[in-house]
């Protein structure tokens, strides 16, 4: 069953202060249902980062309001923030962010302990994500020992791992060959296939097109009709 | 099963995290070492120096003590006239009263060149007698010109084994007994003998004493028979063991400054170990700092951030206490035979660990401070 699972209305944030204030992000409505792969391109500072930061539970918005699965985020303490990023949010780094001296395993295991899992199961569930992405073979490679699309992959499982609402990629395919990209994005789109859970991702890669069930794009802080794909919120 | 599978990921995460820079390890933990190790001679020091100032009062054979007035530890030098004896005899409730003398004198080598101070200790049986004789007995004591005294002064006082002579004052005196650890925490060395030859010796009056030790009769309550003692006595101090052990400590501990001086150099020890660990933290958790961001957006809360830190400072604290004690051990059995040794009892074991740990923690604040500033954005923004 899809569902609702972000719902952005008419946000608006400002970043910096006094004379270096700027609106980064100008009302705007988004949302995001389970079982889709959404893209969201636009260049340099047009706000994407910001606005994933706000749809990811790290920024809250300074006007408009963002839910995740039904739960506001505006007013909500730093705290409460993170355990809504915990619980429902996995998240897909451009430079993976992998811890270097976890090996993939391990990797992939934190997410769960964080949120209390016990060792013995986090490693279970951690072994079978990594499966999911076709790293059966590598748990125990540490990041170093990994081709950057296999470290991209752990990430992926990472994020999955906990079973999360939404996984927010930022520039998954930004530091791979076209191969390594492609499967990237096959495995995203397939992660995105569960009804249950919505796939975001910022990019600016043209390649990556084919694989989104939309399209939406952004510029100076405003939703923009561009494509043929896209729809406008 | 592997046991890595069941170890706490923020475990792996935090001593590996320590483990990969190892040069900076090392160098924390050479300041933990020296530091634990700084602080655990200078207690040593001070708990053996604490031992050895209340020794004679741990070994005389007496429930109370009759000392002159304002007797500040066990060397102090006045004199009772001896007729206290026998008023404190007829007090109810005391069993016997025990005489013993003590002064400050010079011992003169056998070769009559040179000459060392000594402390005499003059008592009768069952007053403040040697211990630990590890050759001679009691008994011999009672021959003439015969005297006790601990191996480890026989260079002191030029002697090199039994039957060997000095001299104290103009009179010969034996070496009939040797005891083994009997050290003054002045350095100067005990000459035990008989009562009448300490008197003789130091040229102090036929009935006169430093010390009556008294022992309570069978179900006597020490603190009446005291307040009966002290109402009979009443120029003079009766006090309890306990009281004259802490009297001793206090004077020359505290009111010396030589305690004061211990302590200072074991807080100066502690002080840098903390600032080492704390540096050592800070930086670590700074060359870190992408991986607590991400650990932040990834939804860790913070207590989860300060946990991986802590794990991190009791980890370097335990490797470094262990070192630390073994090395601070070797020096404790190398001090053994010297003339203020350290002293490493269990409890201090115990305590340097708990500190150590503490030190660690504290250490940890400056790093959980930067960790709590992160901000998960900056994932986003690299």
């Amino acid at each position: 069953m899809t569902g609702l699972v972000i719902e952005a209305t008419n946000v608006l944030k400002y970043l910096g202060s006094g004379a270096g204030r700027v609106a980064a992000v100008r009302g705007i409505s988004l949302s995001l249902t389970g079982g889709q792969l959404v893209l969201l391109m636009g260049p340099s500072g047009s706000g994407k980062t910001t606005l994933l930061s706000m749809l990811g539970c790290m920024l809250t918005p300074t006007s408009g309001t963002v839910r995740i699965l039904g739960q506001a985020t505006a007013g909500l303490l730093p705290e409460r923030l993170a355990d809504l990023r915990r619980r429902h949010v996995g998240f897909i780094f451009q430079n993976y962010h992998l811890f270097p001296t976890l090996t993939a395993a391990e990797n992939v295991r934190l997410a769960l302990e964080m949120s209390g899992e016990h060792p013995w199961r986090a490693h279970a569930k951690a072994a079978k994500a990594l499966e999911t992405v076709g790293l059966a073979h590598k748990v125990r490679g540490f990041p170093r020992e990994l081709s950057s699309g296999e470290q991209q992959r752990v990430a992926i499982a990472r994020a999955i791992v906990a079973n999360p609402a939404v996984v927010l990629a930022d520039e998954p395919t930004a530091a791979l060959d076209s191969a390594n990209g492609h499967a990237i994005m096959t495995l995203l789109a397939k992660i995105a296939k569960d009804p249950s859970r919505a796939v975001l991702i910022v990019t600016h890669d043209p390649r990556v097109l084919p694989f989104a069930d939309r399209v939406v794009n952004i510029e100076d802080g405003r939703l923009v009709d561009k494509s043929p794909q896209a729809k406008p919120e | 099963m592997e046991l890595g599978r069941l170890t706490p990921i923020i475990f792996t995460l935090a001593s590996r995290n320590l483990f990969h820079d190892r040069i900076r390890l090392v160098g924390t933990l050479v300041g933990i070492v020296f530091s634990v190790v700084l602080f655990t001679v200078q207690l040593g020091l001070f708990l053996g120096f604490e031992r050895m100032i209340t020794t004679m009062i741990d070994h005389a054979s007496a429930d109370l003590w009759i000392a002159p007035a304002d007797t500040k530890g066990f060397e102090a030098t006045a004199l009772l006239e001896g007729r206290e004896r026998f008023r404190a005899l007829a007090v109810p409730g005391v069993a016997d009263v025990t005489p013993v003398v003590i002064g400050f004198t010079f011992w003169r080598k056998p070769n009559g060149k040179s000459q060392t101070p000594v402390f005499l200790i003059g008592t009768t049986p069952g007053g403040l007698q040697p211990w630990n004789l590890i050759e001679g007995n009691l008994s011999d004591l009672s021959t003439p010109q015969a005297v006790a005294v601990d191996r480890s002064y026989f260079d002191r006082l030029g002697v090199a084994e039994i039957g060997d002579y000095g001299e104290i004052g103009d009179k010969k005196a034996r070496v009939a007994a040797v005891t083994k650890g009997i050290r003054s925490f002045t350095t100067t060395p005990y000459v035990f003998m008989p009562l009448d030859r300490a008197r003789a010796y130091l040229g102090l009056p036929p009935a006169s004493a430093t010390y009556f030790l008294v022992r309570i009769a069978p179900g006597a309550s020490v603190n009446e028979v005291r307040q009966r003692l002290q109402a009979t006595l009443p120029n003079l101090e009766v006090i309890t063991s306990d009281e004259f052990r802490r009297r001793s400590r206090s004077y020359w501990l505290f009111g010396t400054g030589a305690g004061a001086a211990l302590f200072g150099s074991a807080l100066l020890g502690i002080a840098v170990g903390t600032v080492i660990v704390a540096q050592t933290l800070y930086s670590s958790t700074k060359d870190h700092l992408s991986e607590f961001a991400t650990l932040r957006a990834m939804g860790s809360s913070r207590r989860y951030l300060y946990l991986t830190i802590l794990w991190q400072a009791l980890l370097t604290a335990i490797i470094g206490f262990a070192i630390a004690a073994a090395a601070s051990l070797g020096l404790a059995r190398l001090s053994a035979e010297s003339a203020l040794p350290i002293l490493m009892t269990p409890g201090l074991i115990v305590g340097l660990f708990v500190l150590t740990v503490a030190m660690s923690i504290v250490s940890a604040i400056s790093a959980i401070v930067v960790v709590t500033r992160v901000d998960p954005v900056t994932v986003l923004a690299r």
